[in-house]
């Protein structure tokens, strides 16, 4: 009961936040969504428009743009800055402050700084299921693609809190954090989609967990993948999540002990 | 006189981030690391698309390399010089702390923009211009006297990223919090890392005018490598003058809403 309660009481707290800082929301969702839609469109005017390629990568021009404005809807639930915010905790040495509560603070964090995100992913589930019905996308596989990206946002946390355990060996750690979402950015789909790469570069993305966030979500909704394909990607996410699990127990665990909270 | 005064203030600066940057060396081997990775990302989308097609927009694959150097250069820039002192322009603000700039017998905006310098980025900058060498060349750079052009170009992709960031940051006198505009700005500044060419007439008319991210690399990269038309120059310098313009009169106006620490 109790261990239900702080997480409850952390996430109303992370919804709170949201909700106070209105205006940078909003900021965020919109340089979020529209800015790489808007450059994503832009390669596609070019090779398809003004380069007149018919097809590229099996891909059409409809094709394209249907990825990139679905893919939108995903963008907006990936990622997040809680990593960076532990990385910071261990090194500043706020860190102190929560071995001593009666919490997980790899969890607490998460739970927290996932609020914004579970309202951003009920907004663009409604929005998606209501506009993807004009063009005979199915709910359901919104709603698929939409829990695939829920599972990749938590992986993406997993692997983001493990690498911020560098913050107690080295000062500047968040330098791998920014390095981990320079490489996200394109591994995932939110660029560019996956299949663009060249085949035999394809093991590249196919090897992270990363294509979890954006490309195979997108995938789901638009109908690309099948129930059995979906239901394959599913069963590998939940296995990278247990790699996650285990990678942070095994990260933290060595970490603490390193840690001598007069910032790390 | 006055001058001379504004050099030995900056040579102080200079010294001083030296001092710094000597002390924090670890935070050298970061920048790089990121920015590496970064100059990485950057060349692998292009070269995932270049894998798909020979030509994006009338481009080549060197041409849009060369490109990238520029504005890589030219962002490097940026960051040494400047970058800091512009995340730092809230705290000025919102802590009171323009009070003591304000006294002081030289321009308030010169002392907040350059207390800062990150020098650990100028090997980037290096590294930009390692790329434009690179790929000059294959790119159907004509070269020679050119070259010299490089470094106004450089200069002018520098006092664009000025202006522009100023005009992003300046609103912290009637905001109380600035991470949402600045995060606004890096979004933009995603158009600044393709070629101009490449976008629609919509977005492409918005980047050489309301937002002319496309000043900072894909027109140097362009000028460089085909020429200009005389209206684009035109263009240039009316679009320029213009946030001059609107940057000066924000200046004013903030200063005088500016309450000292409770502003």
């Amino acid at each position: 009961m109790i261990k239900t309660a702080w997480r409850l009481a952390a996430l109303k707290n992370g919804f709170q936040d949201a909700i106070a800082y209105r205006i940078e929301f909003l900021f965020e969702i919109l340089g979020a969504a529209f800015v790489p839609a808007a450059i994503q469109w832009v390669l596609w005017y070019a090779l398809f428009r003004i380069g007149g390629a018919e097809r590229v990568a099996g891909m059409t021009y409809g094709d394209m743009v249907q990825y990139t404005l679905t893919s939108l809807l995903f963008t907006q639930i990936r990622g997040g800055d809680n990593d960076f915010e532990l990385a910071e905790m261990v090194r500043s040495g706020q860190l102190s402050n929560y071995l001593l509560r009666p919490v997980g603070v790899v969890e607490f964090v998460y739970i927290r700084g996932v609020a914004p995100k579970l309202m951003l992913a009920g907004i663009c589930l409604l929005l998606g299921s209501g506009v993807g019905l004009f063009f005979g996308l199915s709910p359901l596989r919104m709603a698929a693609g939409m829990l695939l990206a829920l599972v990749g946002n938590v992986i993406h946390y997993q692997v983001g809190a493990a690498l911020a355990t560098t913050a107690f060996l080295w000062e500047e750690s968040y330098a791998v954090l920014m390095v981990k979402n320079l490489i996200v950015s394109l591994l995932s789909g939110e660029l560019i989609p996956l299949n663009l790469f060249p085949a035999s570069l394809q093991w590249i993305w196919k090897s992270t967990p990363f294509y979890l966030y954006v490309f195979g979500p997108t995938q789901v909704a638009l109908g690309r993948w099948s129930c059995a394909t979906f239901a394959g990607h599913l069963a590998i996410a939940c296995a990278w999540m247990l790699f996650g699990w285990m990678l942070i127990r095994v990260t933290w665990g060595m970490g603490i002990k390193r840690y001598s909270s007069i910032g790390g | 006189m006055r001058i001379r005064r504004y050099l030995e203030i900056y040579r102080v600066q200079i010294k001083n981030n030296w001092v710094r940057e000597a002390v924090y060396r670890a935070n050298f081997l970061t920048a790089i690391m990121v920015d590496l990775v970064w100059i990485g990302v950057e060349f692998s989308l292009f070269s995932v698309i270049y894998a798909n097609t020979d030509e994006l927009a009338g481009w080549t694959r060197s041409q849009t390399y060369f490109f990238l150097g520029m504005f890589f250069a030219s962002d490097a820039l940026f960051t040494t010089l400047f970058q800091r002192n512009f995340w730092n322009f809230s705290d000025l603000v919102n802590k009171g702390e323009l009070d003591i700039l304000l006294t002081k017998p030289v321009h308030p905006l010169f002392l907040s923009l350059s207390r800062w310098i990150n020098l650990t980025a100028v090997f980037n900058i290096f590294l930009g211009l390692a790329i434009v060498i690179r790929y000059a060349h294959s790119a159907g750079f004509e070269g020679g006297w050119r070259w010299l052009l490089v470094a106004f170009w450089l200069l002018m992709g520098l006092f664009v990223q000025i202006l522009l960031r100023f005009a992003f940051s300046i609103w912290i006198f009637w905001t109380e919090r600035s991470f949402a505009l600045s995060r606004l700005y890096y979004q933009f500044y995603a158009f600044a890392t393709k070629p101009d060419r490449l976008f629609p007439r919509m977005i492409r008319y918005l980047v050489l005018t309301a937002l002319p991210f496309a000043f900072i690399g894909s027109v140097p990269a362009r000028a460089l490598l085909h020429g200009l038309e005389w209206d684009e120059f035109f263009r240039l310098l009316l679009v320029l003058a213009a946030f001059y313009a609107l940057n000066a009169f924000l200046w004013r106006r903030g200063l005088k809403r500016y309450q000292s620490a409770s502003s």
